[in-house]
């Protein structure tokens, strides 16, 4: 789970003298809202956003304002009188979970990736980390999302492994989460199969307790918290 | 009255798909004994199967996968494309001869001998996909009835009504590029169940944008949520569409005390959706309904569905 693997290789980029049209129809062009701003030997210097571009800007219900004398004016500023210097970079050895950390404790969408000399090698951004996740949880692909609640001890997880990997079904995913109750562990295996009616009744039978998934919210203790 | 037609074959039942699997041959039994014990057989149309002619089939499905699967199944496999599609050397065909069937069925009802009718056909049809058989189903039957109607009988616009309480995605990924073919799917939230697809985001691409419609329903909801879902989405597209002719993926698997889902319909909720959708059907097409079975799997329950299922399209 490296960041090297999970980020955007083909990096669009722009010029720190460039004006701030350019960084726009860029990022029209290409659907990002990041664009590093590299100088010599492709180092990172700093970073535009699309939200940087949007306050630069007056306001587009305005007529006229990419147009004519403003438009002039306008152009008279460049990348590097908006852009963020010095900004959060990750380098290619980064975890996506190192990453994820840093996206919720900085509130930064993007960051760009660089090699030890400072040299932009890629950028990771919200999206990357959201099919990263994607993959991870196995929803690509036809299955069907269990929730059964399992006594907070050793060994349980593989019981309940075990007795589904008997009856030939594929895991996509397997997800534990703190529950409710107090020494008791929520346990969702995405199995890619329809035929789970048999292995819930397995799973009963050995003593657990299966949860309608809607009854219980995956994000609700660190909500509540 | 109605003159309804009922396709069944002993011959679907041939289609075995081993032990603890939940798609059985009883199923059909059960559909049929419901019918027959509620002496509605005389007042059917009764229809046999028949073997489909390749090249319907293949204006769904590629060639590659067909030849695929007829080689799987002469060959004595067990299992194919995925560990829930079991198989015997007689699955193969039971698929075509449950497209036959339907094809059969879609013939009368075009040349006015019979109104609407019931397929009780196995295997089911609306997960599979062009070339890959997925959720215990082969051929894409509704999805090959809906080109035999628009090549063989010239209709312009085909409506699919899937309340399967899985998401037809098969079907959906057929159509979605195609306007003359409306998928409207209502089915348990693909976060909580079987395909994991059928977001109410999906709405068709290209020329097919807005010609796929998705009602998904959270775990633990009933009648009243159905009702809201189908006349708040399916009611309205289907007024402005007008199908030509509705083509129905009838699953049972919705109700109450079927553990495929944690989905609550009771038997009288399913009534009150074959009843709508009917009505539908004599409002835009003419009373032009093929209802095809697709899921299903309470041996307990299925009699009475499908008995008051072939009551409201004699009735309806």
């Amino acid at each position: 789970m490296f960041v090297s693997q999970s980020m955007t290789r083909e990096v669009i980029t722009i010029n720190k003298d460039a004006d701030i049209f350019e960084a726009k129809d860029k990022m029209t062009k290409h659907h990002i809202r990041h664009l590093p701003v590299v100088g010599k030997d492709n180092r990172i210097i700093g970073i535009v956003s699309d939200r940087d571009i949007r306050s630069a800007l007056p306001c587009s219900l305005l007529k006229d304002y990419d147009t004519g004398k403003t438009r002039e004016k306008l152009l008279e500023f460049k990348i590097k009188d908006i852009m963020r210097i010095d900004p959060f970079t990750v380098s290619l050895s980064y975890t996506i979970q190192d990453t994820l950390l840093l996206m919720q404790k900085t509130q930064v969408g993007a960051f760009p990736v660089v090699d030890k000399q400072g040299r932009i090698k890629g950028i990771v951004s919200t999206r990357d980390l959201l099919r990263s996740f994607i993959n991870v949880l196995g929803i690509g692909e036809p299955g069907t999302l269990l929730c059964i609640i399992a006594e907070e001890k050793i060994g349980q997880l593989k019981k309940i492994v075990d007795a589904i990997t008997e009856e030939n079904i594929s895991f996509g995913s397997v997800l534990v989460a703190r529950y409710w109750d107090e020494g008791k562990r929520a346990i969702f295996p995405y199995l890619l199969t329809k035929k789970v009616g048999h292995v819930k009744r397995k799973l009963k039978k050995m003593g657990y307790t299966l949860l309608d998934p809607s009854e219980w919210d995956i994000d609700q203790i660190s909500q509540n918290k | 009255m109605n003159k309804t037609g009922f396709l069944y074959d002993e011959k679907y039942l041939l289609h075995d798909t081993g032990p603890y699997h939940p798609e059985v041959p009883a199923r059909l039994e059960a559909i049929y004994n419901g019918i027959k014990d509620a002496n509605l057989l005389s007042m059917l149309t009764l229809i046999n199967a028949s073997i489909a002619d390749l090249k319907w089939i293949e204006t769904v499905h590629e060639k590659d996968y067909i030849d695929r699967f007829k080689d799987a199944c002469l060959a004595g496999k067990k299992i194919f494309d995925s560990p829930d599609n079991q198989i015997c050397s007689e699955t193969y065909d039971t698929a075509l001869l449950a497209v036959g069937g339907i094809l059969d069925t879609i013939n009368l009802i075009m040349k006015n001998k019979i109104d609407n009718a019931f397929c009780a056909v196995r295997p089911p049809g609306h997960h599979a996909e062009i070339n890959k058989a997925m959720g215990f189903c082969y051929f894409n039957n509704v999805a090959i009835a809906a080109r035999y109607l628009q090549k063989e009988w010239n209709i312009k616009k085909v409506g699919i009504v899937d309340f399967d309480v899985h998401h037809g995605n098969g079907t959906q990924h057929i159509f979605e590029q195609d306007p003359s073919v409306f998928y409207y799917s209502i089915h348990q939230h693909p976060s909580f169940g079987y395909p994991g697809t059928g977001r109410e985001f999906e709405k068709g691409s290209g020329p097919g944008y807005g010609f796929t419609l998705n009602s998904p329903v959270l775990p633990d909801q009933g009648d009243s949520e159905y009702k809201k879902f189908l006349e708040k989405d399916l009611f309205a597209a289907f007024e402005t569409f007008k199908p030509e002719v509705i083509i129905v993926s009838t699953g049972f698997d919705a109700h109450v005390d079927d553990d495929m889902s944690a989905i609550r319909l009771s038997t009288e909720g399913f009534s009150w959706i074959i009843e709508k959708i009917a009505k539908m059907a004599s409002t835009y097409s003419n009373g032009r309904l093929i209802s095809v079975l697709e899921g299903g799997y309470s041996l307990k329950r299925l009699p009475e569905l499908a008995k008051n299922h072939v009551e409201i399209l004699l009735n309806s």
